[in-house]
């Protein structure tokens, strides 16, 4: 017997035809060599339905994990022929595999920094984050990265698993340090839900069952911990979004407005609007193929037909009237930039909403954050994988919300007009209809103001200079999570 | 509220979500159809997307002519009853060269009667994108797929050029002389293949369900006979054998299973229960080592 076979599961993951109730998206980031790919390997090694072929393509591979009797488990997961050789993970990989009553999407995010721009947009799709850490090396720069960008693109959930615990010997006090220094990163941004795990992928421990090594960890596992989170929550919440896609027709007399619901849910008789055009109308009819619907609830895919012919078309956000989105021609957004070439002022773009494409008349980038410190930066560039704060002008107005209340109908991609090349994400921090409101009710933070009140007691040293920075990026922060537009001008 | 939708409700809603997109978004789409099970599902789902109408696309099939015979009839009948237009593309270059499966290597005859033959049709026609029915969960090179697939003049595939893909926002512009290939179902298992088709109640290709067909064993596979066009080596002697497919594609390149599941239930209940990943039946894909990421360098699906 080998060890191989040795561990594998005495029987088959129990096979059910039934409809799986949910899909839960998880995204596995890091920096290089923490080990994600083994991590994402021994998890479906132990608990998924895995193919039998595909475990023995692990055994006549013949290769062991470094310096360990453990198979390696990564090859599971790497699938690109660049990738095996060069031990890297390149690209985003998705992963499915289901549990008794759950469906996993597995979203493998490449740790090389050059690469953050595919750990941002498989971060979009994710409903929880594991960040891992390597238990020697700590919370490193990446690992703060890594957490702006779920942060941004609205990961609400986190686990750090702190792996090769086996490498620190089982040392809770090793563990606990970086803990604290988690938390401590992870104060300053808007994640519901914390934890950490301590780890060994390779052997197992505490990834799929509890660890002997660490009895003074009274937390769950890694598996029982995913199998407690709630999954998508599809039950309507937020306001009635429904970005229109297409205008479906039969020839007669249907004419339907065909998209999916992006948030909350609409009954038939319902009044909704088109803030773009100012129009209103009753649902009359909430169509699929097959059957008709009483009412269309976030996540499902429908056609409306109204009462009355209102001239809707591809761009428009139907909303309830006592919730409408924002007609906006100025918006106040951060960005990931996500392609090689930087921002260029002289370059033109476009702005991608969820089915709106606008010309922008004026992109203005107005800081820069730093992922060492955290700190915002003024600066008028930005290039690949960096995060930046700035001010877009539209060619013509388009429905939005802000991020925080409605994250589809509040993100958008930035594209080039020329290539159509995906430069950059953004969320919306604060949208406005015209350049004068925005300027008027943006805050601006100064230097004066800080010197003044929160930061009297400074002095000009190196440290008072730094504890100046993080002071005012604490106090932009602060106030910007609580719905104030702040400029920092320090 | 309504309770709480099953996966098979997410998926479905979110395959029509990235045909609507593309839809809107390209000027010429086209949609590959393979006559397979995942076809079936790609086609269904386009059909719900754009209900009332009709798919504004029209179905494309390139024919390597090495096709199950039940397979063109099932082609041929699917787009009649639901009166789609149906593009069918032979490479008659390669056939003169007498390009076949077994004389020449797996990859040649790919390349040839498939890719060229798909990249020619996609030229001759000028669709700027292509629905495919591929799956993430196929293969390792097919898990880092984008929904929406660019592709460089000249139908090649760059993995490391591909657009970010962030929220359910779907970017389509073309820069010159790209295409898109686009593939609604990425999210889907095999397992989810089977499990819609018996929800929906969908036909499928008949070589899906068990029968008694002839069948020879080579190189440790079951291939079933569906002409006299396969020369027999020495000792190779055709067997009647209780059978079915997981995967169809050329019936020379198509390994068989034995099994008993002859209705959709039974088929369910196997595919659940299989503990072998479908690309095993699929020989083109075991010539080499990163035989499919090659394969999608050069334009295949």
């Amino acid at each position: 017997m080998t060890a191989l076979t040795a561990i594998r599961p005495a029987e088959p993951a129990p096979a059910l035809s039934q409809e799986l109730n949910g899909i839960l998206h998880l995204l596995t980031c890091g920096s290089v060599d923490d080990g994600k790919s083994t991590l994402i390997g021994r998890l479906l090694w132990d608990v998924s339905d895995l193919y039998e072929d595909q475990r023995e393509m692990l055994e006549r591979s013949g290769r062991t994990a470094g310096g360990t009797a453990h198979p390696d488990f990564s090859l599971l997961v790497d699938g690109l022929v660049a990738e095996r050789e060069q031990g890297i993970t390149i690209d985003v990989a998705w992963r499915y595999f289901d549990t008794a009553t759950r469906r996993f999407v597995i979203i493998d995010s490449p740790g090389h920094e050059q690469y953050t721009r595919n750990m941002a947009s498989g971060a979009s799709h994710a409903d929880v984050a594991i960040m891992l850490v390597d238990a020697r090396h700590g919370v490193k720069q990446q690992t703060r990265r890594h957490a702006a960008i779920l942060d941004l693109v609205g990961v609400k959930r986190v686990i750090l698993v702190v792996n090769k615990m086996d490498l620190v010997d089982w040392s809770q006090e090793r563990f606990r340090a970086i803990e604290a220094d988690f938390s401590e990163l992870t104060l300053r941004f808007g994640f519901r839900e914390v934890i950490a795990i301590p780890v060994c992928s390779v052997s197992g421990d505490n990834v799929a069952r509890r660890s002997e090594q660490t009895p003074w960890y009274s937390g769950p596992n890694l598996l029982d911990h995913l199998e407690r989170i709630p999954a998508r929550d599809t039950s309507p919440t937020g306001s009635f979004r429904l970005p229109v896609q297409t205008v479906l027709r039969d020839g007669v007399d249907f004419r339907g407005l065909a998209g999916t619901v992006t948030s909350g849910c609409v009954c038939i008789g319902d009044r909704v609007t088109d803030v773009l055009s100012g129009q209103s109308a009753h649902v009359l009819r909430i169509a699929t193929m097959g059957r008709d619907l009483e009412s269309g609830t976030q996540g499902q895919a429908v056609a409306l037909q109204l009462d009355t012919d209102i001239d809707v078309a591809r761009g428009a956000v139907l909303a309830v009237p006592d919730s409408l989105p924002t007609v906006a021609t100025h918006i106040e957004a951060e960005l990931v930039w996500l392609w090689e070439t930087p921002f260029d002022e002289r370059a033109s773009y476009l702005m991608r909403t969820a089915t709106d494409l606008v010309p922008i008349s004026k992109l203005q980038i107005k800081s820069l954050l730093d992922l060492e410190t955290l700190a915002t930066q003024p600066t008028q560039t930005c290039a690949l994988n960096e995060i930046a704060i700035a001010d877009i002008a539209l060619g013509r107005p388009v429905a939005i919300d802000a991020f925080g209340d409605n994250p589809t109908t509040g993100s958008f991609l930035i594209v080039d007009a020329v290539t159509g090349a995906t430069l950059a994400g953004g969320v919306i921090l604060a949208a406005t209809t015209t350049a004068e409101t925005a300027a008027t009710s943006t805050f601006r933070l100064t230097r004066e103001i800080l010197e003044k009140g929160l930061c009297r007691d400074l002095s000009d040293d190196k440290a008072d200079r730094d504890e100046f920075q993080r002071r005012a990026s604490e106090a932009a922060l602060l106030l910007r999570a609580a719905g104030v537009p702040v400029k920092l001008e320090i | 509220m309504t309770a709480p939708f099953s996966h098979l409700d997410l998926l479905e809603a979110e395959s029509i979500h990235i045909f609507r997109e593309a839809a809107a978004q390209f000027r010429k789409p086209v949609l590959l159809y393979s006559i397979g099970k995942d076809s079936t599902v790609l086609l269904h789902i386009a059909r719900k997307a754009f209900w009332p109408q009709k798919p504004p696309f029209p179905l494309l099939h390139v024919d390597t002519t090495w096709k199950f015979k039940d397979m063109i009839a099932f082609r041929d009948k699917t787009a009649r009853d639901l009166g789609l237009d149906l593009i069918v593309c032979i490479n008659e270059e390669g056939i003169k060269r007498g390009i076949t499966p077994f004389d020449h290597s797996p990859s040649v005859y790919t390349d040839v009667m498939k890719t060229q033959a798909l990249k020619a049709a996609l030229d001759q026609h000028g669709f700027d994108a292509a629905f495919g029915g591929a799956r993430r969960d196929e293969e390792g090179s097919r898990a880092k797929e984008r929904v929406f697939s660019f592709r460089s003049p000249g139908h090649r595939w760059d993995p490391r050029r591909q657009r970010p893909e962030m929220w359910h926002l779907l970017n389509g512009r073309l820069g010159t002389g790209e295409t898109v290939r686009v593939f609604p179902l990425s999210n889907w298992t095999e397992k989810d293949v089977w499990r819609y088709i018996a929800r929906e109640g969908l036909d499928v290709v008949p070589l899906y369900f068990a029968a008694k067909r002839p069948t020879i064993e080579r190189g440790g596979q079951l291939l079933v006979l569906d002409d006299d066009r396969l020369p027999l080596q020495p000792g190779e002697t055709p067997q009647m054998k209780q059978v079915r497919f997981r995967t169809l594609g050329c019936w020379p390149l198509t390994a068989a299973v034995p099994s008993t599941a002859t209705d959709i239930e039974a088929v369910v209940a196997e595919t659940l229960a299989a503990r072998t990943s479908e690309r095993q039946g699929r020989l083109i894909d075991h010539d080499q080592s990163g035989a499919m990421e090659r394969k999608k360098h050069e334009g295949y699906f």
